[in-house]
């Protein structure tokens, strides 16, 4: 069980050399063959996701969550997508027509961007970058150029003011976000993320950076913007933000790219703090599933839980609070490796 | 400690996830109704006195009635009772007005309808109440409740049948001389539907319908009482 | 002289990169010239890729590509007060036309000079070093610690410069 998909890919390249086919072409239609399956899981992916936050929602305020369509609701996703895929393309007359019509493409294809390094498994990242973590970080930054497109090519003050938040709020939490990784990279020696997972072999990181994870954390879910930092979104000030004028599929395209943002930083959460795909018993890539659905599972629950903050009150935790005590964990951090490494260890 | 509030609201919601749900799913589940929930103002033909007191007590004007008044009689005759209900504020003024507690709230509260018209909530008097004045006594009837759901023709048909009823009532004489040629057959049927509200309802019915054939009932009613009278006349 | 995968990329990229370089100097609007600036900006860093210097990629990206052309739309966004179709009209004077192609010339000579006296076109083949970010670790906080640390320093004395602009003079 542990090498099924492994399996499949070294059929599939021998299959395709045995037919003529030079190495490297075949390796190019296995990457093309790997980054369709991810597209493909993804999308089937975020049908599940909006379902269960719907219903961990429900629950949460005592409701029962969607539950009209097939067994406890589960085919409601699968109606609105529907719905969604037939809806009227409608572009407003005085939009920026190209900027609006491509800044929701942009934003999936950054998003599905970032799978491209995470290690779903033993030996099952599509490209083991040798600077894994780091392209995460840059790739993941160029999603607010989208938004801001979105909130630009809309020609709507609510947009441009949900785009104007939630560009400032990105800008502001990826320094946070990237300096308590470096905690992390520091005590594996690598910006590779299979290495990392490598180093948590023995000691989940989440254990020796605890301050760091939590700092990651919050630094997330302002990337996310997801609640309680959904300022860009406030639907009670500002509609819908960046995407008020979007509707049908170009609005349901950035409701994908948020669902799988959510999740590829889950599964790098999962990663970098909760040692990966490693675990006993189960197959490796059932592990990182299962670790990823976790962190899902407790962004759902601060969403749910705590209400939106305030502007400036989150300017001012990004820069007065995270950035400061992420610092600090770098510098602690330093200092207690080379403490182990003194006393030999 | 920082944070401990916000350990504190995730620890509620959590709490509140593992709790049984709250939702009724209404169509499917009803909801419990507390004993003086205000439903649907109902109405109870047997007890009214019509008195009128709640047409008074009403500041929505919702309430109104006709009655007659048999000649000799002291009591009014209540015909029909009306609820429009569009503009009832469920206030319970004419509940509480009421003397023999004939107007009270029901726990239906599924008052939406398809039109303007069905929102009116008419009650006509069941014939039983002239048929068994024994029952009267006890006040063990059952109430016919016109119930909304007919159509548009029928629904004009019975109104036209209430104005007939009600001619025929007030001015019997104009009324019966389409169908009737003496006056003294107009007069012994206009005294016969006075005393007997069934024939009454019956020839409005008819005279709705077929012209021809209440001509025949009528002439046939008038033959059978004087026929009636002679006897009486000859014993 | 065959074409090997490698090159259809470049070629592809390069394209990219010039296309929407020109985009930046000819579009009408001014948030147009932004956004294909990002575009030019990847595209470079593409090229980063295409040559095997993946961390040089990922900080043209995330740097340039992320933060600066960001803070350049920002910019633009919060100033602009006029039509957006009508904010990066070409220059009407001759004089300005002129120095800016004399500018130009002196540019493509430099370059290319350089380009032509340097050792590039011989055919080095694929980087040796498996390890580059390694490598530039050794070499920035190694050989070269002053200068970055300096640099550093500068950079941060150009944010507690820029805090107390942003502040203000205090009214005595």
């Amino acid at each position: 069980m542990e090498h099924w998909f492994l399996n499949i890919a070294h059929w599939l390249t021998s299959w395709l050399v045995s037919l003529g086919l030079a190495p490297v072409w075949a390796e190019v239609i296995l990457l093309v063959g790997q980054w369709t399956c991810i597209v493909g899981i993804i999308t089937l992916n975020v049908l599940v996701l909006i379902w269960l936050e719907r219903k961990v929602a429900g629950f949460m305020q005592q409701r029962l969550g969607p539950n009209r369509l097939g067994p406890y609701g589960f085919f409601q996703t699968i109606a609105d997508t529907l719905k969604l895929l037939t809806k009227e393309d409608i572009i407003p007359s005085q939009t920026d027509k190209l900027i609006f019509k491509i800044a929701p493409m942009f934003f999936i294809i950054v998003s599905v961007m970032l799978y491209a390094v995470l290690p779903m498994g033993q030996d099952m990242a599509v490209v083991n970058l040798n600077v894994g973590l780091f392209y995460f970080i840059s790739v993941g930054s160029l999603s607010t150029i989208c938004l801001l497109m979105a909130g630009w090519g809309s020609n709507n003050k609510w947009s441009l003011l949900g785009a104007m938040r939630s560009v400032a709020q990105m800008i502001s939490y990826e320094i946070p976000l990237a300096f308590s990784l470096l905690g992390v990279v520091m005590i594996s020696g690598s910006l590779n993320l299979s290495d990392i997972v490598q180093a948590q072999h023995n000691l989940w990181f989440i254990l020796l950076q605890p301050v760091a994870f939590i700092t990651f954390f919050i630094a997330a879910t302002a990337e996310l913007n997801r609640g309680p930092f959904d300022m860009p979104e406030a639907e009670q000030e500002l509609t819908a933000g960046a995407f008020t004028e979007y509707s049908g599929m170009r609005w349901a395209l950035f409701f994908l790219a948020e669902y799988t943002n959510l999740v590829a930083v889950s599964a790098l959460a999962a990663t970098l703090f909760l040692g990966g795909w490693q675990g006993p018993f189960l197959p490796s890539w059932l592990w990182i599933i299962l670790k990823t659905y976790l962190i899902m599972m407790v962004f759902m629950w601060l969403k749910w839980t705590f209400p939106r903050i305030r502007m400036d009150h989150l300017m001012s935790l990004s820069w007065k609070v995270l950035i400061p005590i992420s610092l600090v964990n770098i510098v602690l951090t330093g200092a207690g490796i080379e403490i182990f490494r003194w006393m030999g260890w | 400690m920082y944070g401990k509030g916000l350990l504190k609201g995730l620890g509620i919601t959590l709490k509140h996830t593992f709790e049984k749900d709250i939702t009724i799913q209404y169509p499917e589940e009803m909801p419990f109704l507390q004993e003086r929930f205000r439903g649907c103002l109902s109405f109870d033909f047997g007890k009214c006195i019509a008195c009128g007191l709640c047409t008074k007590a009403c500041p929505n004007n919702v309430l109104s009635f006709e009655t007659v008044k048999e000649e000799g009689a002291k009591k009014k005759k209540l015909l029909n009772y009306t609820i429009d209900l569009q503009y009832c504020l469920f206030c319970n003024l004419c509940v509480e007005v009421c003397p023999t507690n004939t107007l009270y709230f029901t726990h239906s509260f599924e008052l939406t309808k398809f039109k303007r018209e069905d929102i009116k909530i008419v009650y006509h008097r069941p014939p039983e109440l002239d048929l068994l004045p024994e029952e009267k006594e006890t006040g063990n009837l059952e109430v016919q409740v016109e119930m909304p759901d007919i159509t548009e023709a029928e629904a004009k048909r019975l109104k036209q049948l209430e104005a007939m009823k009600t001619a025929l009532g007030k001015n019997p004489q104009k009324v019966l001389s389409k169908v009737l040629d003496t006056e003294e057959d107009i007069a012994i049927m206009a005294n016969l539907m006075a005393s007997d509200e069934k024939k009454l309802f019956k020839m409005a019915e008819l005279m709705l319908g077929d012209r021809e054939k209440a001509r025949k009932i009528a002439q046939a009613f008038v033959n059978k009482e004087k026929k009636d009278r002679q006897q009486e006349g000859g014993e | 002289m065959s074409i090997t995968i490698n090159d259809g990329v470049f070629i592809i990229i390069s394209g990219l990169t010039i296309v929407s370089a020109l985009g930046v100097v000819f579009s009408r609007n001014i948030i147009h010239s932004a956004l294909f600036l990002v575009l030019a900006f990847l595209g470079v860093a593409g090229i980063f890729f295409e040559l095997g210097a993946g961390f040089l990629g990922l900080v043209q990206i995330l740097v340039y590509a992320g933060a600066i052309s960001v803070l350049i739309i920002f910019a633009i966004m919060l100033v602009m007060n006029v039509e957006a179709e009508k904010t990066n009209l070409p220059n009407p004077s001759l004089k300005t036309h002129l120095w800016g192609a004399c500018l130009a010339l002196l540019l493509i000579i430099t370059l290319g000079t350089s380009i032509w006296r340097s050792e590039l076109f011989q055919v080095l083949g694929p980087p040796a070093v498996s390890d580059a970010v390694g490598l530039l670790a050794e070499l920035m906080l190694g050989n070269y610690v002053v200068a970055f640390e300096v640099a550093a320093v500068l950079l941060l004395l150009a944010v507690v410069g820029a805090i107390i602009l942003a502040r203000g003079v205090e009214e005595e």
